[in-house]
């Protein structure tokens, strides 16, 4: 069985300040780090792994700079991982999808496809269902948990207050909520072997260039984007003033109305 | 809507007959048999987008005993309502939602296609996206339109709303977009607009997702209150510990305080909010009885609401809080558990 992740990477928002006022982002430390809900299907994938000998390929959610955060996942215990080389490739989620069809196809097909389910910075969550609908595949999305039975992957979801097990017949698309399980560290020998290049796992990072899986008319990304906008400064120290009974209603509406914003 | 404006509706359609754009379309969500509040917030954003493209507007009602709801669409601003009324789409289910939406608007070709960024927006909108070539702005949060090339810009928030980033998809058609719930704000409902929904004749799929049942045994795991979105902390002026408990529980929050509270025995060391303990930032942080001082509130510097109740006009916390209560929080608590229900 071949299971498929993907993941990306996402400017690690502990080194960032964004000074509303102005109007600005000041990176103040430039790391990046594995998509927070992608980093959890990993996990949920290697868990599968485990419990199944599947085999368990990386691919990248948009184009990549360098091979960072591959590498970590090789290390983390992703058997391969496939880092797609162009110069300056713009590509969204409609374009991603195009190349990573390809991708798994040029693999030999896949039976189940994980990835996180939303982004930390943009909150976007549509590669999951996009890729459920061009392999033609049931998707599950925002799981807790997944695991293989009987050629079938079951997963856990919230259901109002509740959680439910749900089942789709393999291949699937199954997309993981940030949090939902607490993801392994890297192995130490795989993380100091994959970044000198020595040993088996050297050659599991495969480099296969875009333009032999799709037509370069193919990488034309459809969203755009058009600048940025920053709310305005909150107002602090609104004070409420009256009868305990009545600034507790006020408090109270406020407070609800935060609580399902 | 008002008879000139009916009028100029009608006058720009020969314009959108050449253009060949199929309007602005909105796909209702249904909670409970009621259409929900995003998607009378969508209608009236899409209302504003259609009589700037001179274009109409269609709400789609899919459910179980659904009809009745039909009305609302039209009071919120659409122009015509198709219905899809059967028992098996009492539930949502992606398979059975997702074919009469593909036939739909693979026949009405249109412009614009709104979905409120919940369950069932998120898991239609990427899909009909995909399969109509059609580009996707998720949990936009304001939109704005760019007439010259008609192309629908979205507002989404970046890092949960530190700040927007505009996008738009200026190519592809259909433009979809799901829209943030509260976002928008309720649009005016006008009880004299009223229409008569087109019923549509579907056969319906089966959905490819079975549900086995509630998940046995099943705990998510333990959040860090680092993490924690709802905060009720206590400091020495909080009085009675046992209501800042009933208070986070009330709000479905996590109990903590400052050293204050850790001394009087209250919460463990885990607990003290402090930039030498626990530093958080959650949606929601009320702060009972608390003063403020600067190792504190340099903790919840990213809070993104703040209530605080003391007693002492001067406290620090005061200048960090959103909302201010001024009074002693044995008093104002129980009042405030009350307002809550």
């Amino acid at each position: 069985m071949r299971i498929i992740v993907i993941l990306g990477r996402v400017l690690d928002p502990a080194g960032i300040t964004i000074n509303q006022r102005a109007g600005r982002i000041f990176v103040n430390r430039e790391e990046y780090v594995i998509q927070p809900a992608d980093r959890c299907a990993l996990e949920v994938a290697l868990r599968i792994k485990d419990a199944t000998a599947a085999e368990v390929v990386v691919l990248p959610r948009g184009p990549l700079p360098d091979d960072d955060i591959l590498r970590q996942a090789l290390a983390i215990g992703a058997d391969r991982a496939v880092y797609f080389t162009r110069e300056r490739f713009k590509a969204d989620e409609a374009v991603m999808v195009r190349l990573l069809e390809a991708a798994i196809d040029r693999l030999g097909g896949a039976d189940l496809v994980l990835t996180g389910a939303t982004t930390l910075d943009s909150g976007q969550g549509q590669l999951g269902p996009r890729m459920a609908a061009a392999l033609d595949w049931p998707q599950i999305l925002d799981a807790w948990q997944a695991e293989v039975v009987d050629g079938a992957v079951q997963a856990v979801r919230q259901d109002g207050t509740g959680y439910v097990t749900v089942e789709a017949a393999l291949p699937a698309v199954v997309t993981v909520v940030p949090g939902a399980v607490k993801p392994r560290y890297p192995d130490g020998v795989r993380l100091v072997n994959i970044y000198k290049n020595v040993g088996e796992i050297a050659a599991a990072l495969e480099r296969w260039e875009v333009t032999d899986l799709v037509g370069v008319d193919m990488l034309v990304p459809l969203v755009e984007r058009r600048g940025q906008d920053f709310p305005p400064p909150r107002e602090r120290g609104v004070r409420l003033s009256g009868a305990p009974d009545e600034v507790a209603v006020a408090a109270a509406q406020a407070l609800q109305k935060r609580m399902n914003g | 809507m008002s008879y000139l404006d009916l009028l100029m509706a009608q006058q720009e359609e020969v314009s959108e007959a050449e253009g060949g754009g199929g309007g602005v379309w909105v796909v209702a969500d249904v909670v409970d048999g009621a259409v929900a509040p995003v998607t009378l917030e969508a209608l009236g954003a899409a209302r504003t987008l259609a009589d700037a493209l001179g274009a109409y507007v269609y709400g789609v009602l899919l459910g179980s005993g659904v009809s009745d709801q039909a009305q609302l669409l039209y009071q919120a601003g659409a122009d015509g309502v198709r219905v899809v009324d059967d028992p098996a789409l009492a539930q949502f289910a992606t398979a059975p939602f997702l074919k009469v939406l593909s036939d739909l608007f693979a026949e009405e070709q249109p412009e614009v296609v709104l979905f409120g960024a919940t369950e069932m927006g998120q898991a239609l909108a990427p899909r009909l996206a995909q399969q109509m070539s059609g580009g996707l702005i998720e949990h936009a949060a304001t939109l704005s339109l760019d007439e010259e090339t008609r192309t629908v810009q979205g507002a989404v928030p970046i890092y949960g709303g530190e700040f927007f980033e505009v996008l738009a998809c200026p190519q592809a058609r259909p433009q979809f977009l799901t829209v943030e719930p509260g976002a928008l704000g309720a649009p005016f409902l006008d009880r004299y607009r009223s229409g008569e929904p087109t019923a549509l004749d579907v056969t319906l799929a089966e959905p490819d997702v079975r549900i086995l049942g509630p998940a046995e045994g099943f705990e998510p795991p333990a959040v860090p209150l680092a993490q924690a979105p709802v905060i009720v902390a206590a400091g020495r002026q909080a009085g009675d510990f046992a209501l800042v408990q009933r208070l986070a529980a009330a709000l479905g929050g996590r109990v903590a305080g400052d050293r204050g509270a850790r001394d009087a025995g209250w919460i463990e060391a885990d607990q003290v909010i402090d930039v030498r303990g626990v530093t958080v930032s959650p949606d929601v942080y009320v702060a009972v009885g608390i003063r403020g001082d600067t190792f504190h509130n340099a903790a919840i510097e990213a809070a993104k609401f703040v209530l605080a109740i003391h007693p002492d006009p001067e406290a620090p916390i005061f200048a960090l809080a959103d909302l201010c209560i001024e009074g002693n929080p044995a008093e104002v608590v129980p009042a405030l558990l009350e307002a809550l229900g």
